[in-house]
């Protein structure tokens, strides 16, 4: 069986290796550029973070697009090569030719995926990994950990993606029965999943943490943690995000005509309006994802899209076994 | 090897999907190292049987016991049985050496050295795409990486229909001389339309009209229980006797007159429509 997927697949191999190491050629190229200029730009600030925040964006241009590209290719590999896998057979009959050797169905099926799957991961995983190590500086410089397009190009997360890009590929495609359709149901369902997740539930992975502290006073989680959201909170919970003009209708009248563009009273300096608020019972709030739980995050991530994978190929092997052939 | 063990036996084998019957109560035996002819109008059900008895779907109804195993999704049952679908199924891209290889992969016994002197016989490139060859010379690839696979029953769908005359007597020409080969040991069922090609190879018939078995037997034994009256229209009739009414001349009857007369019967059993004549013995 092994040998007959080899047969299917070592021209897509052969392209998909030569993807790879071009990959690996620029980002290698650029990456040890990337490493020297930010060496001396740390010998040039020695420390100062003002002066290190002044690189910020290290990079440019079509380089600057390298992450995101490295979450395209795993991804369009996967459907491309997934949506056919069953499809494609059934299409062209050749199901008739392997369902007629003396192999079951299941073990057919459980050895194309199982090499594909594995093919998968190990390009989402090769290019992860070249990614984090050029991010390096990037990540050094970067607020938090946890932005898009960088959380999502580095570390395992990727891995997930590429194997669940398969996955719905190959389901996609056995259902459908059809390769074209399958590519265009799993590319808009990869994308629409992808928004849910990282917009409505990633921030929600853990608990977030709160922190209160004086109005007047300023508040920075430690580390590249993941603020999700900060402002004020009066005493009755009215809680108000950073920026005046959301600000101005919630505060007391006293406090109001202290705002610097209030339309009426004396224009009065920010310190005047935090000392009010705080002595109206205002304080300062933070939500946020503290920094260690970058991993347990990238863990979480990644569990989510390999669950969800075995789900797919669970409901692709159900539905083989099935099928009347 | 018993002499007169069964390759097949189904007994009411039905096939339904959803509200259409593919296959209805279908009940038939052949012998051990048969080659059987399986005859019937489009869309009675040959597909579907041949399918069910390569273990590739799954019976609704009644059972099937196949080589003293039940058809299934089983690889020591699946190596005793070459199927060749109706379209010839090959990797179109890949050459015959590429499936020689597969197969060899794909099977617990597996005779690569029979494919390759049989093709080079016919002439016909190994390393060459399957894709470029012609029907006949896929056709040829396809039934000799079949017969590789040395299967106790080879279940063959339509595979002549898209050759031209002698690309057929090739491929009939490979059947017969793998059957004889075997001694025996390999029993066929072919499905055709192309009753002269079945009349020169097959000595078992199966014929299917209306979802249902009309006919199943040995070809010399159905021939000889039929006759056409010689006078008046040329009816067909069955011959149950002796025939004692001088009136009753007959004459023998020919595969394609049988297989024509009872192809035209519906739901119901030919019986209703051909008269039965001769003392009942």
């Amino acid at each position: 069986m092994t040998w007959l997927v080899w047969r299917q697949y070592r021209a897509q191999g052969a392209i998909a290796v030569a993807l790879l190491a071009a990959f690996a050629a620029v980002i290698l190229a650029d990456g040890f550029q990337l490493a020297s200029h930010w060496h001396s730009i740390l010998t040039t600030c020695s420390g100062n973070s003002a002066c290190l925040q002044q690189q910020v964006p290290l990079v440019n241009g079509v380089v600057s697009d390298l992450p995101d590209i490295s979450l395209i290719v795993p991804t369009v590999l996967g459907i491309l090569w997934g949506a056919p896998l069953v499809a494609h057979e059934l299409e062209s009959r050749t199901t008739d030719f392997a369902w007629a050797q003396s192999v079951t169905r299941t073990r057919w099926l459980a050895v194309k995926i199982g090499w594909l799957l594995l093919a998968a991961a190990a390009c989402g995983g090769v290019i992860a990994a070249l990614t984090t190590w050029w991010s390096g500086p990037i990540n050094a410089l970067s607020a938090s950990a946890f932005v898009p397009g960088q959380f999502d190009t580095q570390g395992i997360v990727p891995i997930g993606y590429a194997v669940f890009a398969m996955a719905l590929g190959i389901a996609a495609g056995t259902v459908a029965r059809r390769t074209l359709p399958a590519i265009a149901v799993a590319l808009g369902g990869f994308i629409a999943l992808r928004l849910v997740i990282s917009t409505f539930l990633r921030p929600h992975y853990m608990a977030a943490v709160t922190t209160y502290y004086k109005v007047t006073g300023s508040f920075t989680p430690p580390g590249q943690a993941w603020v999700l959201s900060q402002g004020a909170v009066s005493r009755n919970g009215v809680t108000v995000a950073q920026g005046w003009g959301d600000l101005y209708p919630a505060l007391p009248a006293s406090c109001q005509r202290l705002l610097p563009s209030a339309p009426t009273g004396k224009s009065g300096s920010e310190n005047a309006v935090f000392s009010c608020m705080q002595a109206h019972g205002w304080r300062g709030f933070a939500t946020y994802q503290p920094a260690g739980r970058y991993w347990p995050f990238q863990g979480i991530e990644t569990g989510i899209y390999v669950l969800l994978a075995a789900a797919l190929i669970g409901l692709t092997f159900v539905i083989i076994r099935r099928r009347d052939a | 090897m018993k002499p007169h063990s069964t390759a097949i036996e189904t007994h009411e084998l039905s096939k339904r999907y959803r509200r259409v019957s593919a296959l209805t109560e279908c009940t038939v035996t052949v012998p051990e190292g048969r080659i059987s002819a399986l005859v019937g109008p489009n869309g009675a059900g040959k597909t579907t049987l041949l399918r069910m008895l390569a273990g590739l779907t799954r019976p609704t109804g009644g059972t099937a016991c196949v080589l003293d195993d039940v058809p299934r999704q089983d690889s020591a049952f699946l190596a005793e049985i070459g199927f060749l679908a109706q379209e010839i199924p090959l990797y179109r891209r890949f050459s015959a050496e590429d499936h020689i290889r597969i197969g060899a992969h794909m099977n617990p016994s597996w005779d690569a050295s029979l494919v390759r002197t049989h093709l080079t016989q016919l002439r016909i490139p190994l390393d060459q795409r399957v894709g470029t060859l012609s029907g006949g010379q896929r056709a040829q690839v396809a039934l000799a990486l079949t017969l590789a696979k040395r299967p106790r029953l080879l279940l063959l769908d339509e595979p002549v229909a898209a050759l031209d005359p002698l690309a057929r007597r090739n491929f009939l020409a490979t059947l017969t001389g793998a059957v004889v080969e075997a001694g025996g040991g390999l029993t066929v069922v072919l499905s055709s339309h192309l009753v002269t090609d079945l009349e020169r190879v097959c000595n078992h018939l199966i014929l299917l009209a209306g979802s249902r078995v009309q006919l199943c037997g040995d070809i010399d034994t159905l021939l000889a229980e039929h006759k056409v009256l010689a006078g008046e229209s040329g009816r067909l009739v069955r011959i149950k006797g002796p025939v004692t009414d001088p009136a009753d001349q007959t004459r023998t009857v020919t595969l394609e007159q049988l297989v024509v007369a009872y192809m035209g019967a519906d739901e119901a059993s030919a019986d209703t429509h051909l008269t039965t004549i001769g003392e009942g013995s």
